[in-house]
């Protein structure tokens, strides 16, 4: 009952980081999406799992807006970034997500270490099928970001067709996560075919999921950067 | 039955599928009703068209010697003298002049090489009229029906327009649209175009492209959701598009559809078996299953047709159809 609480707890705190990420996207009321850093005890620790699950996408508005972030929320970000860094032997996924909350930090933070860190690696991702890739792209969305080049960014580059391919898949699984996460991808992709209609697509999955505010999110972003958000 | 193991998989479904339609062609026979008033349609003339119109396909893309092409001209022989050598689609049209569907189930046997010269003639004289023209259809009908125009003679061949206007494929839809609906207009609209994968090229290379693009999700979910008559007619949509683009079905796709055979070989039309079987009502038992092994049937064939050289399995890392 304890551990069902707490995961409970914590899908309540995400959904809150995440509804207020997608609020300051639209240009809505505050920015501050995290808790003040000198939140402690159990709500301080909730607060910097849900900025680890929300990943770099934690910091989002100001990447894609280019405003300066909260003192504050920089500070809570980088401690959810330095306090647990993932084992050698944890999940690819968990491994590029703390990837994505390292570089972000570096550069909303000019008093990080110049130069990205080290990658972790893509595994099988190339070899992976299209509806594989699509899965572990979508997981991975925080790092899609207009100009910024990682291994899982080129693997994604090289395979426009496929992941347009998983977001059809998705969509007609009623995965909204998962098509919301993938559309957010084809919008930095090259060479996706006309026929997708990506822009209506994103309309029609925040219509079917847009409840949800980790669809919300990847859409909103999404437009922003169709729409050549400066970065 | 044969194991779904490999490349036996396509060959396996098409063998299974049309023994078991072999089996139980008195279900396809036309019955006292075929021309009564309030006969029903879709238990009699429609079954019977359809098995005309794969066997008719299944002799063209298959060698003589082969066991699938004599027993596919075995059921046309069947279907033809079900016709009365075509005498009652005569008196069917007789009764229902201005109905579409003799002329349909006529055109999927002269497909086969079996004429009536006296239908053809009446046929054309109703075809001539400004009423028949202008019938009201939907678009995927019309081009059907035009099809079975030009297969009779009575309108010259190659005046189908190549990109149907008003079908939902003509329009390349986004693919993220595709519906069960949507599925069987585009899966009849290709059928058309190919004269039923009769026709080699025949696709306009736009919608070639836009199939190649997007059948994989189409049948991936498809196959997901045991929608197992509309990935039968998926897959043979895929068989149908210019091989340099043609790796665009699911390795396992096969696989699935001939694991979704019950142990007679026949596959149901969508989701698992929920009774027992052909036993308890072998009428209803035979409604559900036709549809499915029969298109299971004309998939695998066209796709064991063709020439060699196909890819031999899935391009991991690369793209099926790169933009």
């Amino acid at each position: 009952m304890e551990q069902s609480g707490t995961s409970a707890l914590l899908q309540g705190a995400v959904q809150d980081l995440a509804s207020g990420v997608v609020s300051a996207l639209r240009g809505g009321g505050h920015p501050r999406v995290v808790l003040p850093a000198d939140t402690g005890g159990a709500a301080g620790e909730l607060a910097l799992a849900a900025v680890r699950v929300l990943g770099a996408d934690a910091m989002l508005p100001s990447v894609l807006l280019r405003t300066p972030p909260d003192p504050a929320e920089a500070a809570v970000f980088r401690k959810a970034v330095e306090a647990h860094p993932p084992r050698p032997d944890a999940a690819l996924s968990v491994r590029w997500s703390h990837w994505g909350m390292a570089r972000t930090l570096r550069r909303i933070d000019p008093s990080s270490p110049a130069g990205p860190p080290d990658e972790p690696g893509t595994g099988a991702l190339d070899e992976a099928d299209w509806q594989s890739l699509t899965r572990q792209l979508a997981v991975l969305a925080p790092l899609a970001l207009p100009g910024e080049d990682c291994a899982v960014s080129r693997a994604a580059v090289r395979r426009p067709v496929d992941v347009a391919r998983g977001f059809v898949r998705a969509v007609r699984r009623r995965d909204w996560r998962q098509a919301a996460g993938a559309g957010r991808w084809l919008t930095l992709l090259p060479g996706v075919p006309d026929t997708l209609g990506l822009v209506s697509g994103l309309d029609f999955v925040e219509l079917m999921g847009g409840q949800d505010p980790l669809v919300a999110l990847h859409v909103q972003a999404a437009r922003l950067m169709r729409t050549g958000a400066p970065v | 039955m044969t194991a779904p193991d490999g490349a036996g998989d396509v060959r396996g479904v098409a063998e299974d599928a049309l023994a078991w339609v072999d089996a139980r062609r008195a279900g396809f026979a036309l019955g006292e009703d075929a021309l009564s008033a309030d006969g029903e349609v879709d238990r009699s003339w429609k079954p019977l068209g359809e098995l005309a119109q794969v066997c008719a396909t299944v002799t063209r893309r298959t060698a003589r010697s082969d066991p699938l092409h004599a027993r596919a001209r075995a059921l046309l022989d069947f279907a033809w003298r079900e016709t009365e050598e075509g005498e009652l689609l005569l008196r069917l049209q007789r009764l229902e002049p201005f109905a579409t569907y003799p002329l349909e189930v006529y055109a999927s046997l002269a497909a086969a090489g079996f004429r009536h010269p006296a239908f053809e003639a009446a046929a054309a004289v109703v075809a001539g009229t400004r009423g028949w023209r202008l019938t009201e259809q939907d678009p995927t009908r019309r081009l059907g029906v035009r099809c079975a125009e030009e297969r009779c003679g009575i309108r010259p061949r190659g005046q189908a327009p190549p990109a149907p206007r008003g079908t939902w494929l003509g329009g390349l839809p986004e693919p993220w649209t595709f519906e069960r609906a949507a599925g069987y207009a585009l899966t009849h609209v290709v059928f058309h175009l190919t004269d039923w994968g009769r026709a080699d090229d025949a696709l306009p290379p736009d919608l070639a492209r836009y199939l190649a693009d997007w059948l994989p999700p189409w049948l991936d979910t498809c196959l997901d959701a045991g929608m197992w008559d509309l990935a039968a007619e998926l897959l043979a949509v895929a068989a149908t598009l210019p091989r340099p683009t043609d790796d665009t079905v699911p390795p396992d796709a096969w696989r699935r559809l001939g694991a979704a055979r019950d142990p007679s070989g026949a596959i149901r039309e969508v989701g698992r078996e929920d009774g027992d079987g052909e036993v308890g009502d072998p009428a209803r038992y035979f409604a559900h299953h036709y549809h499915s092994t029969l298109l299971a049937a004309f998939a695998a064939v066209l796709t064991t047709a063709r020439p060699a050289g196909r890819p031999a399995g899935p391009r991991h890392g690369g793209q099926g159809a790169p933009a």
